[in-house]
């Protein structure tokens, strides 16, 4: 066989003949014109964020790159630190929750719920049940409109952007709710040790089911108009899986880990305020890829509306707030309480000392542990796909940097 | 749901001065710092069947720093709580080898408590700048003595 002659300009490239050596650039001239040598690459760094509209905040991703494929991927965080749990040594228990409010400010109520927790099984206090399934009521109605967060920014990192507007339109008629109930429309400051704020106002009921009227074929239209996007699919499946023995390792919980495949759920496994009484599935993904993690929230949201309908058919009667001093003063002890956020485990870790103060407040956002998976789950995709996958784990920064 | 302490304990026998109680947190094991990585492998490897590091934190107690893993078996549906005890001055000691979630919370750790980070992959400050003093003990106040009055 004759050889190509091509193939001798490829082996031997440009330089084949003589030694590299460009010396120093005569006056006039920058540098030696040394062109380029078209199949050497080099790796480049990019800072992305924290100024950047795909990084959920002010995340901070540093990609090594080659080309286009990210070789190497560093989370650097603490844009947004406030020193919250340094500030919850100097609050009163009944301050925390306006801390836990500006945690995951997209679903405040959660954090709210996981602080009286602890204060409430630290000091043994009864809460009314109304009050626990106005707390289940509030929680659902607040992880649809933080899920539609999610859902709309997903796919804006993807390149769509109908989604944004009818996830905000939906999102809109849910803070009108809690704004009504709660007086905010994010840092809520309504979920309170010993019970919650107020009852629901005269005619909030009937609002809440004018929602519940739309939303189930709103949420269809939803799955149809992203999840039925060819394009859509095609950049989700199969890209960022994270298998099971991950998932537990980087100690991932909520639609993460779910998606995993574990069927863990605060919960069910776990019942707090009046999740025992009510009904709902935990819906699990199989791979553990993109799109199952997009599956898995989008069935959330369902389920969360089925509750919806329940805390609202089954409401009872009664006092929303149970009888507590004014200022608490929780027995020396120590104390884990969390709850099913719309991100994960959100728990809050007490250590009391017996006076109005905590001796040391810990918040766990399960953001910091999503994040970290980012790290180990980016090398080896596309650029543009590691922004998705940003997307795909739902991280709110504000948990993150406390 | 608790485990069984005294089986903590015989699986844990092994490494010296280790206690197990069961306080208003849950069952509680002490273990010496310089036993933690180990004690820590050995709890996931065992039948208890600790898979998951859900968290890690300090606490200044006023006399050291009193460092916490939470533990979480699956298949159990148990938690156990690991603690050890590090002077102020002590080497925090990376469990990232058994569980790697404890990558982030121990670099936050070491940097707000003003410990050293051993055997870690990547032990950078995490959420402040370089110089910020240890912000989570109890010596560093919220405000300093000038800023209060000149309130």
């Amino acid at each position: 066989m004759t050889p190509d002659p091509r193939d001798t300009v490829l082996d031997h490239g440009l330089l084949a003949e003589g030694t590299f050596e460009p010396g120093e650039a005569p006056a006039g001239i920058r540098r030696a014109p040394t062109g380029i040598d078209q199949l050497a690459t080099e790796h480049l760094i990019v800072n992305v964020g924290p100024q950047h509209p795909s990084t959920h905040g002010v995340l901070r991703i540093v990609a090594e790159l080659d080309g286009e494929e990210i070789v190497n991927a560093e989370a650097a965080v603490g844009y947004l630190h406030r020193g919250i749990e340094k500030l919850g040594e100097h609050r009163r228990y009944h301050q925390l929750a306006t801390l836990m409010d500006r945690g995951d400010y997209v679903s405040g109520i959660h954090g709210e719920l996981a602080a009286a927790l602890a204060v409430e099984r630290l000091m043994e206090i009864e809460v009314p049940r109304k009050a626990q399934w106005l707390r289940c009521l509030m929680s659902e109605l607040n992880r649809i409109a933080s899920h539609m967060v999610w859902y709309g920014t997903f796919g804006l990192d993807i390149g769509a952007m109908g989604q944004f507007l009818y996830a905000m339109r939906d999102r809109e008629a849910i803070l009108d709710i809690l704004e009504e109930v709660t007086g905010q429309r994010m840092m809520f400051n309504y979920v309170r040790p010993g019970g919650v704020l107020e009852d629901l106002p005269a005619g909030t009921e009937e609002k809440i089911r004018a929602f519940l009227r739309t939303i189930d074929g709103y949420l269809d239209e939803h799955d149809a108009l992203l999840g039925g996007n060819e394009i859509f699919l095609k950049r989700v499946r199969g890209v960022g899986t994270i298998d099971r023995e991950t998932a537990l390792s980087f100690g991932l919980t909520g639609a993460n880990l779910r998606a995993s495949g574990v069927p863990y759920d605060v919960r069910r496994d776990q019942p707090y305020a009046a999740y025992d009484e009510l009904e709902f599935d935990v819906p699990v993904g199989a791979t553990g890829d993109a799109h199952d993690r997009y599956l898995v929230r989008m069935e959330e949201m369902r389920q969360a509306v089925r509750m919806i309908r329940q805390c609202v058919d089954g409401m009872p009667e009664g006092e929303v707030m149970a009888k507590v001093p004014k200022v608490l003063r929780p027995p020396a002890g120590e104390i884990y309480a969390c709850v099913e956020s719309s991100r994960g485990e959100l728990g809050v870790h007490l250590v009391s000392d017996g006076s109005d103060t905590p001796e040391r407040f810990h918040y766990r956002g399960p953001s910091l542990f999503a994040m970290q998976v980012l790290e180990e789950i980016m090398p080896g995709t596309l650029f543009a796909d590691g922004m998705m996958l940003i997307g795909s784990v739902d991280v709110v920064l504000g948990e993150i940097d406390r | 749901m608790l485990p069984d302490a005294t089986r903590v304990k015989s699986l844990l026998s092994h490494f010296d001065g280790v206690e197990v109680e069961t306080t208003t947190l849950g069952v509680v094991a002490r273990v010496a710092a310089a036993d933690v990585p180990s004690a820590l492998g050995t709890l996931k490897a065992s039948d208890l069947d600790f898979v998951m590091l859900v968290d890690l934190l300090g606490a200044d107690t006023g006399e050291e720093i009193e460092i916490t893993y939470h533990l979480r078996s699956f298949s159990r549906d148990e938690e156990l709580f690991v603690k050890t005890r590090l002077p102020y001055d002590g080497v925090l000691i990376s469990v990232w080898n058994s569980f790697a979630s404890a990558l982030l919370p121990e670099r936050e750790t070491a940097e707000l408590f003003g410990l050293t980070l051993a055997g870690h992959p990547n032990p950078k400050r995490l959420l402040t700048i370089e110089g910020e003093a240890p912000l989570l003990r109890k010596s560093v106040a919220i405000r300093t003595l000038e800023e209060v009055r000149d309130r």
